[in-house]
């Protein structure tokens, strides 16, 4: 599996990196959508896979860094470029305001206050409050991508937006697993009381679980405004959560299987225009299945990130 | 200045009706192997978990290096040099044995929250000088051979000392055993003697709950034995294993001690 791993990844970004000249429009738009819904599934991986916390409502960080962009662009004239750091931190900033209270509920408590939380948020969005989410139809007619006085217009500048994205999330994700806080998620999920007794302040990397990952699901919602020119609240309902969410738990809390759970649940109904409709039906079944035979996933998350030093000859390895 | 000293007084413990442990005091000295033993449900597992900062008593006192730890949490005690096992193993059972002794280099680790995202040199050293430590448990505790495999997927007697050498990675000054013996075959039980005179040799004070009379009285230099959550006795072993109450309640219940 390490092997396949070694060898997959480059393969899998030269083909990333040269796929939208190989795309027609159509084509291109899927492929962008792909790498957006993977940034966010990755997200939700790091509040529901690394730390365990029952999350359902990642769709709300997504909106919420969707619309610091739009709001930005539209009423105060921000590039888009312009208005990432606040995209990421807005989000991230709520993320620990709500998990502040909330992170000591057992995991069904939790599922229903995010889902309470994501509901409000679109009802707000929905209803106008404050005056700048421009009600149900939302925000349209966002600048397109410019950087440094270059307009990029053109959807490949979109997709190679998306991509940097990806990286970047996917480069996070690397450096959090070799990381004490990335740990200390990990102890947390596997036993909280041990993790306690064992001198880690539980409560803390909860907290930072939650304000990292509203804080790249917010990245995704900006480049996910810059591809339609818009937003809109339907787009962020709590519905959208329960996919990501089941993304996560489906194919297990590792970078191959979140990307193969966002493959089927958003490229292959575009391919199979008729899978469209029978979509949720195929994954709900999917996610049976996966539980009953593959509890931890269909491609579970590897532990044993550990120093090469430390593995002797007569290893009786994982 | 009280030096590494633990006292607790009239340290009290109710689970709605039933006091689990009733106004118990003892006091363990630095570089003691100090033993806390009773029959099953005496209370013994419940004053580690008082000290441990997992349950807070009611009522009494505990005072470490003359600081008053009752009512605060499990991570702030660790913080203060105090580690423990738990008499139901209690380790992260999909990690490697490596991973589960870094655990307890969590509170040793200079590394900051914004390093989970940015990597730094300091942090790549952090991370270094942490495995490295990890690497001395692992000879230490023979598990060398073992580092990258899957903890739950070992045998009962090696996980018990994964999980002894997960708290010794955190340099404690008190360490506490909750029933290190229990399911130990004999040989077992030998390594574990072993491990605990030289764990004690390293400084390290240790406080140890066990059932079995035969290891306690070879192991500890003073103990405590409860019953009903009430201190039935104290003393060296030679003393304790005079002490008529505690022949009495061990004859009491000597039938139904494994499990
Ligand atoms: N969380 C709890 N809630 C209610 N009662 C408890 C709880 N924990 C322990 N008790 C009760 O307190 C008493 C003391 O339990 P404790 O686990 O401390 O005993 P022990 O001396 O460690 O026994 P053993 O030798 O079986 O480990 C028992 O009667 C037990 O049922
Ligand atoms: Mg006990």
């Amino acid at each position: 599996m390490k092997e396949l791993q070694k060898f997959a990844y480059p393969v899998f970004f030269i083909v990333m990196a040269v796929l939208p000249h190989m795309l027609d429009d159509r084509w291109q738009a899927v492929a962008i959508t792909f790498l957006i819904f993977a940034v966010v599934a990755l997200s939700q991986d790091i509040i529901l896979g690394k730390c365990g916390m029952f999350n359902m409502g990642q769709a709300l960080f997504f909106g919420m860094g969707a619309y610091t962009t739009a709001i930005l662009n539209n009423e105060y004239g921000w590039s888009i470029i312009a208005t990432i750091p606040l995209a990421i931190i807005i989000p991230a900033l709520f993320g620990i305001l709500l998990a502040g209270p909330i992170v000591h509920l057992r995991g069904d408590y939790l599922l229903v206050v995010t889902i309470g939380f994501n509901i409000v948020f679109v009802q707000v969005l929905q209803n106008n409050l404050g005056g700048v989410t421009g009600g149900p139809n939302g925000i349209f007619g966002l600048d397109s991508l410019s950087f440094l006085g270059y307009d990029l217009m053109s959807q490949i500048s979109v997709y190679y937006f998306a991509f940097i994205v990806l990286l970047l999330t996917l480069w996070v994700m690397h450096n959090l697993a070799g990381s004490k806080p990335g740990r200390a998620m990990h102890y947390l999920r596997e036993d909280q009381l041990a993790a306690e007794s064992i001198g880690i302040n539980t409560r803390v990397y909860k907290i930072f679980s939650f304000g990292l990952g509203a804080g790249i699901a917010g990245l995704a919602g900006t480049v996910y405004a810059t591809q339609y020119s818009a937003v809109s609240p339907e787009a962020f309902e709590f519905i959208q959560s329960v996919l990501f969410f089941s993304i996560v738990l489906v194919g297990g809390s590792s970078v191959p299987g979140v990307l193969i759970g966002v493959f089927v649940m958003f490229v292959l109904p575009e391919i199979f225009r008729e899978f469209a409709t029978w979509r949720y039906f195929i994954f709900g079944f999917a996610m049976i299945a996966a539980m009953i035979m593959r509890p931890r996933g269909i491609w579970p998350a590897t532990f044993g990130k550990i120093p090469k030093f430390l593995i002797k000859d007569n290893n009786h390895g994982a | 200045m009280a030096h590494n000293e633990l006292i607790l007084t009239d340290v009290t413990k109710r689970f709605g009706g039933l006091t689990a442990v009733d106004a118990l005091s003892f006091k363990v000295e630095s570089g003691q192997i100090y033993g806390i033993i009773g029959p099953n449900g005496a209370g013994k597992t419940t004053v580690f978990n008082c000290i441990t900062g997992i349950y807070k008593s009611e009522e009494g006192s505990v005072l470490w290096r003359g600081e008053e730890i009752r009512g605060k949490t499990p991570y702030q005690i660790v913080d203060r040099g105090i580690v423990r096992t738990f008499q139901t193993i209690r380790l992260f059972g999909q990690m490697s044995v490596a991973e589960n002794i870094m655990s307890g280099r969590h509170i040793k680790s200079t590394q900051r929250w914004w390093h989970g995202i940015i990597p730094t040199p300091g942090k790549k050293r952090d991370e270094l000088e942490n495995w490295q430590k990890v690497e001395e448990q692992l000879d230490f505790f023979k598990l060398s051979e073992f580092a990258a495999t899957p903890v739950g997927s070992l045998p009962y007697g090696l996980q018990r000392r994964v999980e002894i050498a997960r708290a010794m990675a955190v340099e404690p000054t008190l360490l506490i055993l909750d029933e290190p013996a229990a399911g130990l075959n004999d040989k077992e039980t030998l390594e574990l003697l072993e491990t605990i005179f030289k764990i004690r040799d390293k400084g390290v004070t240790v406080l140890l709950i066990e059932h079995d009379m035969d290891m306690v009285m070879e192991v500890t230099d003073y103990l405590t034995v409860i019953n009903f959550g009430k201190k039935i006795a104290e003393g060296t072993p030679e003393e304790v294993q005079k002490n008529p109450a505690v022949i009495e309640a061990y004859l009491g219940s000597e039938d139904d001690d494994d499990e």
